[in-house]
């Protein structure tokens, strides 16, 4: 996802803040959400380095780079809310 | 939060004290309105002064109808954590009886509001029954405020300022202010219906000397707790006959011993309540309900027997505090909080052994999974129960789904939990699993899809407050998207039994791709639910979303593959085609129901989850990188500034 969707996403929730229609984000919760996200990578890895089969393999390296892209979308909108 | 596996009475009910008349007795439904207004005209006729005390009561009955709706409304989520917290412990269970009780001077609702909860789930027997003896100590306390406070001070010159100020606070829009407001109204209502009562008594006394019916000895002891009994099943509330009886006693118009025989009596008819709120619940409501009636009995029988010792003990303590002899209202109150407290002393050690009668008296059906287990009348008064509640039905859905769905695809639900290799244990169930699935399906998977959207129709009538109609609504939606995935599966059934029981080369690897790839939605699903709430994020869930897409586009392109090799014929391979739409659609159908039964409660860490999280175009996005070879990139430039 480029900068120019999530940007579109972040002004519309700014808009909704702004209404009173959310609540507001924190760098603690952005935390806690990456912090989910890591312990994900860290099993998805651990099961990659023991499995065994190509096609697991392939589905893991799969999931694994969705967990990094989430990764580094949370670590990008903490960099903005800091 | 229970995973997969695993307002107000006046406002929000839109009738006047449902929870008094609630129940499916139908004759006491029937009669009980023509006989009150038949019996409240006589009364009229009768004297003139009747009608002061008579609108006292409704008063009084008014304000315990606003004190509750107050703190419904300061509630919330807490009223589940607080009795969670509460019923950890006997001694805990029983203060909060007490507490609670006092705070909405109303033992019959705390009553009801406990049975509501232990049919939800949400709390044990055991702490329910501590719960209940502490709503037997806590009601003492509307003696001491009418015979301590109400006939000492000019109790309504307070009401007055408390009603005013209550309803402009009412009229705000903040929960909490209204919530104030009705608890603080309702209090002032009390108030005001005790002096409308002391004022009609002192009014009464000038024409009619009710004493006149007074009953000595044991006949007297009797009958008048019969009375005490009859006026608390008809008002529905032991704390409204005790504050009528001390109102009478102060004005002269009863004898002190008559009146400890309707104080004992009022305890027996307070039980009442407790019965026809548990018609509607769960095995645990009715054993709670037994309970209460247990406890009763045996205190008001005790009393009874000991009423001599007993009428000492309060002459005593009244001359040990400083009570004259001759303020038979306060010594009421006395005898009311004596003879309640040794009920509790009795009964709390042999409390194991009750609950051992009770569950014995009493057994847990067999559970029928065809039938809801959680959404009951009982749990329809309180918006904790109600969300609580509809979440282990969803659940209990889900289970009987996931079990039809495999056993739809001739596969054996623990097997496939058991394996290292789902698509080995796949491949490996080949025989038949001999399954009406249309019956099934109609049994195990409609009835309680039925009930859920009966359940929330339902309670959608009620006023809500918003975000909990919101979850309650999303979770109906949840309901509808599993039984839509057990429904694509029911179309993949007959393949499945032609192609998978016996091997028939490509198209059978086919159809086992599908099964395996259901089946590994399903685990993962299992594995998000077994994760504790603080490690897991629905974001896990775009991983199996991302999949899904990328499956789908694989297997499409492995079917025309296929058919150029000449290895299936095009008629298999337009069933495949069409059965894959249908797994598939199963398959996101079932990670929609859980992202939105997993949805994060915290409306910020939902937000970024919303912000971070792949939508659809991100999905399509990452399976094409995928079949390119690549992984979805893109991460935005952190150099610009977005927020």
């Amino acid at each position: 996802m480029g900068l120019k969707k999530l940007a579109a996403k972040v002004a519309d929730y700014k808009q909704r803040l702004e209404k009173g229609q959310t609540s507001e984000i924190k760098p603690d919760h952005v935390q806690k959400v990456l912090a989910k996200l890591e312990k994900k990578q860290v099993d998805l890895k651990a099961r990659f380095d023991a499995e065994t089969d190509p096609g697991e393999r392939e589905r893991l390296t799969g999931k694994l780079g969705i967990a990094r892209e989430q990764i580094a979308r949370a670590r990008w909108l903490l960099d903005e809310l800091d | 939060m229970t995973g997969f596996y695993g307002n107000g009475a006046l406002c929000a009910q839109g009738q006047p004290q449902a929870w008094l008349l609630r129940g499916k007795n139908g004759a006491m439904r029937k009669y009980y309105l023509p006989v009150a207004i038949g019996t409240l005209l006589f009364a009229f006729w009768f004297s003139p002064d009747v009608q002061e005390i008579a609108a006292g009561v409704a008063i009084f009955l008014f304000g315990m109808l606003m004190l509750e709706d107050g703190f419904k409304l300061f509630g919330g989520g807490r009223l589940e954590r607080l009795l969670t917290a509460a019923t950890r412990s006997t001694g805990r269970a029983l203060s909060f009886g007490i507490v609670s009780t006092t705070l909405l001077q109303s033992s019959s609702l705390v009553s009801v509001i406990t049975i509501s909860f232990l049919s939800a789930g949400l709390i044990s027997l055991v702490g329910g029954v501590g719960i209940i003896f502490g709503a037997n100590i806590g009601t003492t306390t509307g003696a001491w405020l009418v015979a301590g406070l109400g006939l000492k001070v000019d109790i309504a010159s307070y009401a007055m300022p408390m009603i005013a100020v209550g309803i402009v606070m009412v009229f705000q829009k903040q929960k909490l202010w209204r919530g104030a407001g009705y608890a603080l109204g309702g209090l002032g209502f009390l108030f005001l219906g005790i002096h409308h009562m002391k004022e009609g008594f002192e009014a009464f006394r000038d024409q009619i000397d009710l004493t006149r019916f007074a009953l000595p000895g044991l006949v007297g002891l009797l009958v008048y707790s019969a009375f005490g009994m009859v006026a608390t099943v008809i008002m529905q509330s032991s704390h409204a006959t005790m504050v009528l009886v001390i109102t009478a006693l102060a004005a002269g118009q009863l004898t002190y011993d008559n009146a400890l025989a309707l104080a004992i009596g009022a305890n027996i008819g307070t039980t009442v309540t407790a019965i026809i709120g548990s018609l509607g619940a769960n095995f645990q409501g009715k054993r709670l309900a037994l309970a209460h009636l247990i406890f009763n009995l045996t205190t008001a029988a005790v009393a009874l027997a000991l009423i001599v010792p007993l009428r000492e003990a309060v002459d005593w303590i009244s001359a040990l505090v400083g009570i004259a002899a001759s303020d038979y209202a306060l010594k009421l109150a006395v005898f009311h909080t004596i003879f309640n407290v040794l009920g509790v002393l009795l009964m709390l050690p042999v409390l194991g052994r009750l609950v051992v009668f009770l569950e014995r008296r009493i057994g847990e059906p067999v559970p029928d999974v065809s039938q809801p287990r959680y959404l009951n009348e009982a749990i329809d008064q309180f918006p904790e129960t109600l969300e609580s509640a509809l979440r282990k039905e969803v659940l209990h859905l889900y289970d009987n789904a996931t079990e039809l769905i495999f056993h739809g695809l001739n596969l054996h639900r623990s097997e496939v939990f058991e394996a290292d290799n789902i698509a080995q244990a796949v491949r490996q169930s080949r025989a038949i699993i001999e399954l009406d699935i249309d019956e099934r399906y109609e049994r195990k998977i409609k009835t309680l899809h039925a009930a859920i959207v009966d359940f929330t129709t339902r309670v959608g009538g009620k006023r809500l407050a918003p975000e909990i109609a919101d979850r309650i609504y999303a979770l109906r939606d949840v309901a509808t998207g599993i039984v839509t995935a057990v429904k694509s599966v029911k179309h993949l059934r007959k393949n499945v039994l032609r192609y998978t029981t016996h091997p028939q080369g490509k198209v059978t690897d086919l159809y086992d791709g599908l099964r395996t790839e259901i089946a590994r939605v399903i685990v993962e699903i299992r594995k998000f639910d077994l994760a504790t709430e603080e490690e897991r994020s629905v974001l896990w869930l775009d991983q199996e979303r991302a999949q899904l897409e990328d499956d789908s586009r694989s297997s499409a392109r492995r079917v025309e593959d296929l058919i150029r090799k000449g290895h299936i014929s095009p008629a298999a391979a337009t069933s495949f085609l069409n059965d894959s739409g249908y797994a598939y659609g199963a398959m996101r159908g079932l990670v929609a129901a859980a992202r939105a039964y997993y949805v994060e409660r915290d409306r910020a860490v939902a937000e970024v989850e919303q912000l971070i999280g792949f939508d659809e175009e991100d999905l399509q996005d990452a399976a094409r990188d995928s079949a390119a070879g690549q992984h979805a990139g893109g991460t935005p430039d952190r150099n610009r500034t977005v927020m």
